[in-house]
């Protein structure tokens, strides 16, 4: 069967990405990049920990799962009849790995020659579940050192107090991994449920990233996956969200670790956009961030000669159709000062005129960067994941960054308010 | 040029210049360095600021520069780094190539001195800034623990020193210990310079080095000798080591240093694929028993050492799982050191080796590293041919160099909150 792909090419990167539906709904992007020796294939599904409450497509029903089940699912694929996966292509010298986010699962591999061989076995592994109570028992064990990494890890507490402190309903609120309590709830049950519900081919995507054969890639694909897909539905998956207010849930966490140079988040809520717009958002937060934040700024400057900062502050945007929100956090042992200097700096922001030679400075930075960056094959399917969740144009961060005005600087630092703003300290 | 180094590859749209300064160093001399090279890098006379610098960045397309150190064995290296885009890829073809490295000269060769001495000001802050990242390594306890093992292992040794070294050194340097650091390090270092990326259109960049740093480069000492210090330098201890430090933690973190005897330049590559098997993959012997089969730990991991000679083996636990962690990790070694090793333990390893090596044409820091390396070690190693000499190595070469590698300390980062 011939497929229609759709061919997306960018002149800035010299870059082009092909696009293609296969009948059964699965998404594939094969990003071409000539010359490279590696290459990465992806399977994702749009299916993360904010997941929680859906509809269950073999039953029909309605269900609300433990905390941390996606990141568990995660762990649990790789775990086939009497072997692992990941020692499966380890052995064949294929390196392999997955990550869950707040929205989606990926499952990965890179290789330099082993290609065919890779692709099949990634959806081998996605394809083939084996749950059992033994070897669900024995992940709690791993899983729950996991999440004892991350407790101990400030950083990490540091941000996600943030969130928790921001949202108040919203399960972006809960660690990815859950807690010791909430995974000892996961049977293979719950697991072949949310598997069977949410890595249906309709919510899924493929992304291949190196220099490989559109053609023949296509075919491997199609016809692996044909291979899984008796008895599967496919269909669009019942979501429920929560509402969320506007308003926070606190003004401020502090937690003590014991550590030596605290850590400061601080957090502003902002009203979720969609599409394009998420993209633009994260383009005017990265040239807010090199032109405010950094350490060629005076506002870096100035802390800095106070002694109120030791390490970069940085200002991020984190946004998908449901949450959305700025996180500028630092390192400081002087907290006090550096959480009001940032309140009032960005109040100052607001009414001050922008200054244009700045703003062209850095937008002639960012032109450079975004070259620099894009040799890496990261970037492309960064760049594509990306647009697969938001439903937004692919290149439409390169395409904005020219278009951004003084004006679309000026309107989004206005849409930072105090009363939505947040500190989460670590100490 | 003898010390310029090119690595041109076309499918890059940009370029990475790394100068090197390398040279033997003293424990209590590395934040004296460190402090040194961050002055330098914050202004000169021509950029005085670190925001001139920054904004003169900017307009070169957003070169990005900076500085790293690393510890090459005892030796000690800073590298200041400048990576900016070909200007084939640039509007108006805008040649930023040139400009950076002017730019480096300034930075490196026009430093702000007056009466002899640095800027107090400027100088105060990178030291309290050193100060803070020596004290906050305790923040990120896996982490920290790799780098206590590295500093109990090689106690005596400079490499057994934090990469910004002791805080008790670091609080003693002082301004004027800053100048004479300074022409030191300019003048007793051996120069490296290392330009990789697409040089297209750039055929006489080594030429145009050349001409802006002129007698700069010129002092260049015979590096063979100061890498093989590295091997010399070590002291075997016979005694296993065991040592526990409390912390305030969820998680306690167990480590095994290990040492190489007898090292020798060609047991490179079997000690690579011993470390694959050990625990540098999914499949490796610590990952598939203290992970997989006993659930003990989510990392489980070992690394080698090649300019040291050293392994490390971390795995964060629960404190209460120590006695049987350590026990099933000795057991591990055991293994390798009686060759219970199978052939596909063997295949695979070397598979995932060779991987590695390829991937580093993808990218052109990698490519610099191994230029880098092969013009301290004077060697002239190309990618195909490390992957020559890996795929020689066999069973009996894992047994020998198995039997060299000896346990030396058995450290524990515990819990206080583990404990209750």
């Amino acid at each position: 069967m011939k497929n229609n792909i759709e061919i997306i090419k960018n002149e800035t990167l010299n870059e082009t990405i092909h696009k293609t539906i296969l009948s059964n709904g699965l998404e594939v992007y094969i990003c071409v990049r000539p010359g490279f020796t590696k290459k990465i294939g992806m399977f994702g599904t749009k299916y993360g920990s904010i997941n929680n409450d859906f509809v269950d497509i073999s039953t029909g029903k309605r269900v609300v799962m433990p905390d941390g089940v996606a990141h568990f699912l995660e762990h649990k694929l790789f775990e086939k009849e009497g072997e692992n996966s990941l020692d499966l292509f380890s052995k064949e010298g294929i390196s392999s790995n997955a990550y869950t986010s707040f929205d989606h699962t990926v499952y990965f591999f890179e290789t330099i020659d082993k290609f065919k061989k890779g692709l099949e076995m990634l959806i081998e592994l996605v394809k083939t579940p084996y749950f059992t109570v033994e070897n669900v028992k024995k992940e709690q064990g791993i899983i729950g050192q996991e999440i004892s990494m991350y407790d101990d890890d400030p950083n990490f507490n540091v941000y996600f107090n943030a969130l928790r402190a921001m949202y108040i309903n919203h399960p972006i609120r809960i660690d990815i991994a859950g807690t010791i309590e909430s995974i000892s709830k996961i049977d293979k049950d719950i697991l072949y449920s949310c598997y069977n519900t949410f890595y249906n081919p309709n919510n899924m995507f493929i992304v291949i990233v190196g220099d490989v054969n559109v053609e023949d890639t296509v075919n491997i694909i199609e016809t692996k996956v044909k291979l899984y897909e008796k008895n599967i539905k496919s269909e669009k998956v019942m979501k429920f969200g929560v509402s969320e207010p506007t308003n926070i849930l606190q003004k401020k966490i502090e937690k003590v670790m014991g550590i030596y140079m605290p850590q400061i988040s601080i957090g502003y809520k902002l009203v979720p956009t969609e599409k394009n717009e998420i993209i633009k958002r994260e383009v005017i937060s990265d040239l807010i961030s090199e032109m405010y934040f950094s350490k060629s700024s005076k506002f870096y400057e100035i802390e800095y000669n106070k002694g109120a900062v030791s390490d970069d502050i940085d200002f991020i945007y984190e946004g998908t159709t449901d949450f959305s929100h700025i996180i500028i956090s630092t390192m400081s042992t002087k907290t006090d000062i550096i959480q009001e200097d940032i309140f009032n700096y960005i109040e100052n922001l607001k009414n001050n005129d922008i200054d244009l030679k700045l703003f062209e400075n850095t937008k002639r930075r960012k032109i450079g960067e975004n070259i620099v960056e894009s040799e890496n094959l990261n970037n492309s399917y960064r760049r594509i994941i990306d647009s697969i969740l938001n439903e937004s144009q692919l290149y439409y961060d390169l395409e904005i960054l020219s278009n951004i005005t003084i004006e679309d600087i000026k309107d989004f630092l206005n849409t930072l308010e105090y009363s939505k703003s947040v500190i989460s300290i670590v100490k | 040029m003898k010390n310029i180094y090119k690595v041109n590859d076309n499918k890059f749209k940009s370029i990475y210049v790394s100068y090197n300064f390398t040279f033997e160093t003293k424990k209590d001399e590395i934040p004296k360095n460190v402090i040194t090279s961050l002055i330098l890098s914050k202004g000169c006379n021509k950029y005085k600021t670190s925001k001139e610098i920054e904004e003169y960045l900017s307009s070169l397309y957003g070169t990005n520069f900076d500085i790293n150190m690393e510890k090459i064995g005892d030796l000690y290296n800073i590298e200041f780094r400048l990576e900016c885009v070909n200007k084939e890829f640039l509007p108006n073809k805008e040649d930023v190539l040139k400009p950076a490295i002017d730019f480096l000269y300034e930075i490196l060769y026009n430093p702000k001195i007056e009466n002899n001495q640095f800027d107090i000001v400027t100088f105060e802050r990178e030291k309290s800034f050193i100060l803070d990242k020596i004290n906050k390594r305790k923040d990120e306890k896996l982490k920290y623990a790799v780098l206590k093992t590295e500093e109990i292992l090689c106690e005596k040794e400079p490499f057994g020193t934090y990469i910004y070294g002791n805080i008790k050194d670091a609080e003693d340097v002082k301004l004027e210990d800053i100048a004479n650091t300074y022409i030191k390090l300019i003048e007793k270092s051996s120069i490296s310079i290392v330009v990789s990326g697409n040089l297209n259109g750039y055929d006489d960049i080594d030429q145009y080095i050349e001409n802006v740093f002129k007698n700069k480069l010129e002092k260049v000492i015979l590096s063979k000798e100061l890498i093989n210090i590295s091997y010399k330098n070590r002291n075997v201890n016979e005694e296993i080591k065991e040592i526990k430090e409390k912390t305030q933690t969820n998680q306690a973190v167990i480590t095994l240093g290990m040492r190489v005897e007898n090292l020798e330049d060609d047991d490179f590559y079997a000690l690579n694929i011993y470390n694959s098997i050990l625990g540098g993959t999914p499949s490796s012997k610590l990952f598939q028993n203290v992970r997989e089969k006993e659930s003990l730990a989510y990392t489980a991991k070992s690394r080698y050492y090649r300019f040291k000679g050293i392994f490390v083996i971390y795995a964060g636990i629960e404190e209460i799982n120590y006695e049987k962690a350590k026990t099933v990790i000795l057991k591990q070694i055991e293994e390798m050191t009686n060759c219970d090793i199978s052939e596909s333990e063997l295949n695979s390893s070397k598979e995932s080796l060779i991987s590695d090596l390829l991937e580093w044409n993808d990218s052109k820091i990698s490519l610099a590293k191994l230029a880098y390396t092969n013009a301290i070690s004077e060697k002239n190693l190309t990618i195909d041919e490390l992957i020559d000499n890996m795929k020689k190595v066999q069973l009996e070469d894992v047994a020998r160099v198995a039997k060299k590698v000896k346990v030396e300390l058995i450290y524990l980062l515990g819990g206080e909150d583990s404990e209750k």
